[in-house]
């Protein structure tokens, strides 16, 4: 459908149907990050031996999350007087904008995909390379050491393990012959790359924890030592935006592993294929995002100089031999 | 005349690169100019989307508005940003820059506008991924290894500058 769109004509209606598609999905999206706030939020709770939160919106604390947003649309817009003005007013948008772009090539189910482009997988890795940007320019338009501080270590962090991230799926890679997100899941057909490419899950799977800056990586914002990072001087609707770039990448993130080690929409048992795709997207995707909060209650932070050689010293090497094993079962067996 | 998805997304998009480039030239801080500098390289690789050149537009996207970028980043911030520019110079030099300007946009246009290019059908939009690699481990093969030597020695090079800096810091 998104091709026969592409073809045809420009127009009003065009553009119209463009719009339409790409605010539903931002409402998607929304509606995730708003239950996935709240999910987080519940699970962390009872993983501490607590509730969580359960007065706004009946028992399960339903309308807690909206409620929250609200407030922080109602909260008033401060822009320090020291601040850089125009930076720290763009700052949010550079940091939302790519992790909505990245949603673009993802393939949801064998329909459901916005744009099929040939190196899907380079381009998810490249745009969210530039929200760093967006970490990085807030912090420093703060004018504030603690926000410096905070940006300068979310760049170097999410560019040290940007490297590990891309090594590690160079493996899926050579097994499927494509950059495409399509094909990857077609080359799944016969066993998850979860199965033929432990080495490389595990890697990825710790790498893309740092890049969405989750527990136990999430130094940007140890609030111990930094206050709470580069987002120290926002405040209200512009604070929001950050943490919906945080909460939407960890969409992403999920969706991405889902369809790169995980079998994307295809069914774990060929008889099982009458449930639709996109029921099994959904069950795959959301036992990821459960295993990010899961993380998030169980590890304690690293230390900061750790991380980097961690990253450098372990993730890399690793990643770098799954390569070479790959290679090798892929010119001996295949 | 009629517009096209693609002229007008062509058009949106050399706005971007364009604006970009003037305001890095125009802006007084040295982070802006950054900033402008990345919305122009961001601008390059939709043109590259345009021509079908997918694989380029990633490439660009990740080695220019994500690692250089950062880098003059880190460089301006760790160093002195508060360098304003030197006070502008006078109303005649202005004028006839612009002049200068109007008749260098004039020369190039007409230059353009009667070059004719022969177009000629190619499959090179197709699996352009594919085709690169292939070009590069075949043909292009002694290049490109002599760009990884280069590249290594680079690498070597700056952890021995590392080094020394550390030895320095050690001895006082």
């Amino acid at each position: 459908m998104i091709e026969e769109l592409l073809q045809s004509s420009p127009g009003w209606a065009n553009f119209g149907i463009f719009f339409l598609l790409g605010a539903v999905l931002l409402l998607i999206v929304l509606g995730f990050v708003t239950y996935g706030i709240l999910a987080e939020r519940k699970v962390l709770g009872y993983m501490q031996l607590r509730h969580g939160p359960n007065q706004v919106g009946g028992k399960w604390g339903l309308l807690q999350t909206v409620a929250d947003v609200l407030k922080l649309l109602l909260k008033e817009d401060i822009i320090p007087k020291a601040a850089d003005r125009p930076l720290f007013i763009i700052a949010p948008v550079i940091a939302f904008a790519p992790s909505f772009m990245v949603l673009a090539t993802m393939p949801f189910t064998d329909k459901f995909q916005f744009a099929d482009i040939g190196v899907g997988l380079l381009y998810y890795i490249a745009v969210s390379g530039l929200t760093t940007f967006g970490m990085l320019l807030g912090g420093w338009a703060s004018n504030n050491k603690y926000a410096l501080l905070g940006g300068m270590r979310a760049s170097a962090q999410m560019i040290s393990y940007e490297i590990p991230l891309v090594m590690s799926v160079l493996g899926v890679i050579l097994l499927t012959g494509s950059l495409n997100l399509n094909d990857m899941v077609e080359a799944q057909k016969h066993g998850w790359f979860i199965i033929l490419q432990p080495i490389g899950f595990v890697v990825f799977f710790i790498a893309s924890i740092a890049e969405l800056n989750r527990t136990p990586f999430d130094l940007p914002e140890s609030e111990n030592e930094l206050v709470a990072g580069y987002h120290v001087e926002y405040s209200g609707f512009r604070w929001a935006f950050f943490m919906l770039a945080e909460y939407v990448y960890l969409f992403a993130m999920s969706a991405l592993i889902t369809v790169v080690f995980l079998g994307g929409w295809l069914a774990p048992i060929s008889f099982l294929d009458f449930i639709p795709g996109a029921v099994w997207f959904a069950l795959k995707f959301s036992v990821v995002v459960f295993v990010y909060i899961w993380l998030r209650a169980t590890l304690p932070r690293f230390r900061a100089d750790k991380l980097m050689e961690f990253g450098w010293k372990v993730l890399l090497p690793i990643a770098l031999a799954n390569i070479f094993l790959t290679a090798l079962i892929k010119s001996l067996f295949f | 005349m009629t517009f096209s998805g693609e002229f007008l997304a062509f058009m949106g998009i050399a706005l971007v690169a364009i604006i970009g480039g003037v305001l890095l030239l125009n802006l007084t801080k040295v982070v802006h100019m950054v900033v402008s500098l990345i919305f122009t390289f961001v601008a390059i690789a939709g043109l590259y989307v345009l021509l079908s050149a997918e694989f380029v537009a990633a490439v660009q996207i990740l080695i220019y508005s994500g690692a250089i970028t950062i880098i003059m980043l880190f460089g301006i911030m760790l160093t002195k940003h508060n360098d304003e520019h030197e006070p502008k110079t006078g109303k005649w030099r202005k004028i006839l820059v612009f002049l200068g300007v109007l008749g260098f946009a004039a020369a190039v246009y007409l230059g353009i506008y009667n070059f004719n290019i022969e177009q000629v059908p190619t499959t090179l939009h197709e699996n352009n991924t594919m085709q690169i690699g292939k070009a590069l481990y075949s043909k292009y093969i002694i290049p490109f290894e002599l760009t990884s030597v280069l590249l290594l020695v680079a690498l070597v090079g700056s952890i021995i500058l590392a080094k020394n800096e550390k030895k320095e810091a050690d001895d006082q």
